[in-house]
């Protein structure tokens, strides 16, 4: 009896100094692909920095009105802010593959669905940031417009501008993550229709005298009025 | 050379057969058939009545239309020159006239630059460029265009107008005066539809990398001039006379002229900032005949629209404001904002800190620049607001006295403008 429990105590023993023995090279190959990971994001933030600053991206990025986004939410530059990226994503990616090299059979799994998940998060992030890029272009510009043609409640129109981008941007980014498809789908389709049906018809029954206006100066027939200011050249 | 790459061969061909010139006179051609007739005819009347030992050449730039060829179908000879025949004093050279055709109607770049090639081509001496929007073009304002540079050795021929006293308020508050301040030339007409120049300069501006860039296709004249200025050529202007124009404009007008003019002198101020940013500069332009001449018949005006057009786009633009203005030129704007109609007061103080915290912000890139241009517009009209009330009774001398204190008020305040320029570049670089 007692010999038969020291065996298996033995055995249990070997096999854990087996099992050491085995898993300590894994988590050796673990740390050395981390921190060569390190090392290559370094670098490449660096290189990736330094191109980003030769393309000129932060003067572009201001004139886009990206900059404004960023400094809204606190964030760096542009050429940081992807730099930093790089960095982030390419040692995540060899934090991974180190992880994936300790062969534990459910977290590689894990691992696995992660690594397909990425490139769909990574273009859902892409999609959000250029459709708020777009939204404030866009509101700015129709804001701009609306001033200088005198419009009565310019904010009004790029608030809407800016509102409908968001809403399409964000439907967008849901659909590529796969959340919910059918229901964002429908949701946007039915968020959509309402606005521009109540858009329509509050144009149409509660602003006729603004549509005829509008037609009226669309088709050239506006009164004389706005052509009143000295000719500046 | 530069125009071997963009001038048709047929062109070439005319070019080859008119041989070299002294004078030379572009024109782009216009719809209006008898228009474009009327306008050559004045050309030729110039080189008939003023330069009749010369030998000198028409350029039409067209545009795909067919009217240029009815004057020319007259023509004995070649088709593409004229010996004129008149009771006065004639020409004794041959007039040539010399057609490039187009598809469609060319951008303004893309005809001054086939009139310089054409110039360069000829080694005319004395150039000008006349526009067929024109209606009162006459052979004395073609003579006096060509006459600086041909008999007085200048290089740039700038024109001066006649106008309403209430006309040309972007020019006079902002063009004008900021363009003598930052180039140190006191041309009044920057952008202008005529102008004269020399075949020195033509063939400078020629090989000038910009024929690409939007703002040189759109205006090129003013650009031309501040190359002048900026390589040493010499300047002057010369009094043309009444210019039929309309003198009240839509709103839509007052944007696109805005970005044609307002957004080119701020381009210019780029591209040509190692002439301005580091050294003052002062140079002297002649002026042949009066230097200003107003007239002030009654112009229908509406105040009220002009004060609520700048109210709202003060108000609805500050998030704009806040970007491009420095924090207290955006608070002095709020406070005039809140003044009444009748008491409405915009200083020039506050309207050329303004105006220069807008050109750093072009430069820097804070905002779109097609964005940036468009929100002075709202600002401008405070301006024309502010200068209708003040001037509704002045005479000509004293607004000429008030236009001279803003060009002092902006030369004061460009040291200002030239540390907000540096300030971001040194940052980036």
């Amino acid at each position: 009896m007692k010999e038969t429990i020291l065996r298996g105590l033995e055995q249990a023993y070997n096999n854990l100094i087996q099992m050491g023995a085995d898993f300590l090279p894994r988590v050796l190959v673990m740390a050395i692909i981390i921190v060569l990971g390190l090392v290559v994001a370094f670098v490449l933030k660096y290189i990736s920095r330094a191109v980003l600053g030769l393309t000129g991206i932060d003067r572009a990025s201001e004139q886009a009105g990206a900059s404004r986004i960023l400094r809204t939410a606190h964030l760096p530059t542009m050429s940081v802010l992807l730099s930093r990226s790089i960095f982030w994503i390419t040692w995540f990616a060899f934090v991974l593959i180190g992880f994936s090299a300790l062969g534990i059979a459910g977290l590689q799994d894990q691992i696995s669905r992660l690594l397909h998940f990425l490139p769909d998060l990574f273009v859902g992030m892409l999609i959000l940031f250029l459709g708020a890029i777009m939204a404030n272009f866009l509101s700015r510009a129709a804001l701009l417009a609306a001033v200088n043609a005198g419009h009565p409640s310019p904010r009004i129109l790029s608030w809407s501008i800016r509102f409908v981008v968001w809403i399409l941007a964000i439907s967008m980014t849901l659909e590529e993550l796969g959340v919910a498809r059918q229901t964002v789908i429908a949701a946007f389709s039915i968020i959509f229709g309402a606005l521009m049906l109540g858009l329509a018809i509050a144009f149409g029954l509660g602003g006729q005298e603004l549509a005829r206006k509008s037609l009226e100066r669309y088709l050239g027939n506006a009164n004389e009025e706005k052509d009143k200011e000295p000719q500046p050249l | 050379m530069a125009e071997d790459t963009f001038l048709s061969d047929d062109l070439l061909r005319q070019l080859m057969g008119v041989g070299e010139v002294d004078l030379l006179v572009g024109i782009s051609s216009h719809s209006n058939a008898d228009k474009t007739r009327n306008d050559l005819d004045a050309i030729e009347r110039t080189f008939q009545q003023n330069f009749t030992r010369q030998r000198a050449v028409i350029v039409i730039v067209s545009g795909g239309d067919k009217t240029v060829e009815d004057p020319t179908a007259s023509s004995s000879g070649n088709g593409t020159e004229k010996r004129l025949h008149s009771a006065r004093p004639t020409a004794l050279r041959t007039v040539h006239r010399v057609t490039a055709d187009f598809v469609l109607p060319p951008s303004p770049g893309v005809a001054l630059r086939t009139i310089l090639a054409a110039a360069d081509l000829l080694r005319a001496r004395g150039c000008a460029v006349v526009s067929p929007a024109t209606t009162t073009l006459t052979p004395d304002w073609i003579a006096h265009l060509l006459c600086p540079v041909f008999q007085d050795q200048y290089d740039f021929v700038a024109p001066l107008y006649t106008r309403h006293k209430f006309q040309g308020l972007l020019a006079r508050n902002l063009l004008y005066p900021m363009s003598r301040a930052v180039f140190g030339c006191k041309i009044r007409e920057l952008y202008s539809d005529e102008w004269g120049f020399s075949g020195r300069l033509a063939s400078v501006c020629l090989n000038e990398d910009v024929w690409h860039e939007e703002h040189i296709g759109t205006r090129p004249e003013a650009w031309m001039a501040i190359s002048a200025i900026s390589s040493d050529f010499r300047c002057c202007q010369t009094f043309l006379g009444p210019k039929l124009q309309s003198t009240t404009g839509s709103q839509a007008d007052i944007v696109e002229i805005f970005r044609q003019t307002v957004g080119n002198l701020f381009w210019c101020m780029e591209s040509q900032q190692s002439a301005w940013l580091d050294s003052p500069r002062s140079v002297a332009v002649q002026t042949f005949g009066p230097d200003h001449e107003l007239t002030s018949e009654p112009m229908e005006l509406n105040r009220h629209r002009i004060f609520e057009m700048f109210r709202s786009g003060a108000t609805e633009l500050e998030p704009i404001l806040s970007e491009v203005l420095d924090p207290d030129t955006h608070a002095g704007i709020k406070s005039i904002v809140l003044l009444d109609e009748e008491k409405f007061s915009f200083p020039s103080q506050l309207w050329v800190r303004t105006v220069y915290d807008f050109a750093a912000s072009y430069h820097h890139g804070v905002i779109s620049r097609d964005h940036l241009v468009q929100a002075l517009a709202p600002l401008y009209r405070g301006v024309t607001l502010s200068f209708l009330l003040e001037h509704s009774g002045s005479t000509s001398a004293e607004m000429e006295a008030v236009t001279e204190g803003l060009c002092i008020e902006f030369e004061r305040q460009l040291p200002y403008l030239r540390e907000k320029w540096k300030a971001k570049v040194e940052v980036t670089s």
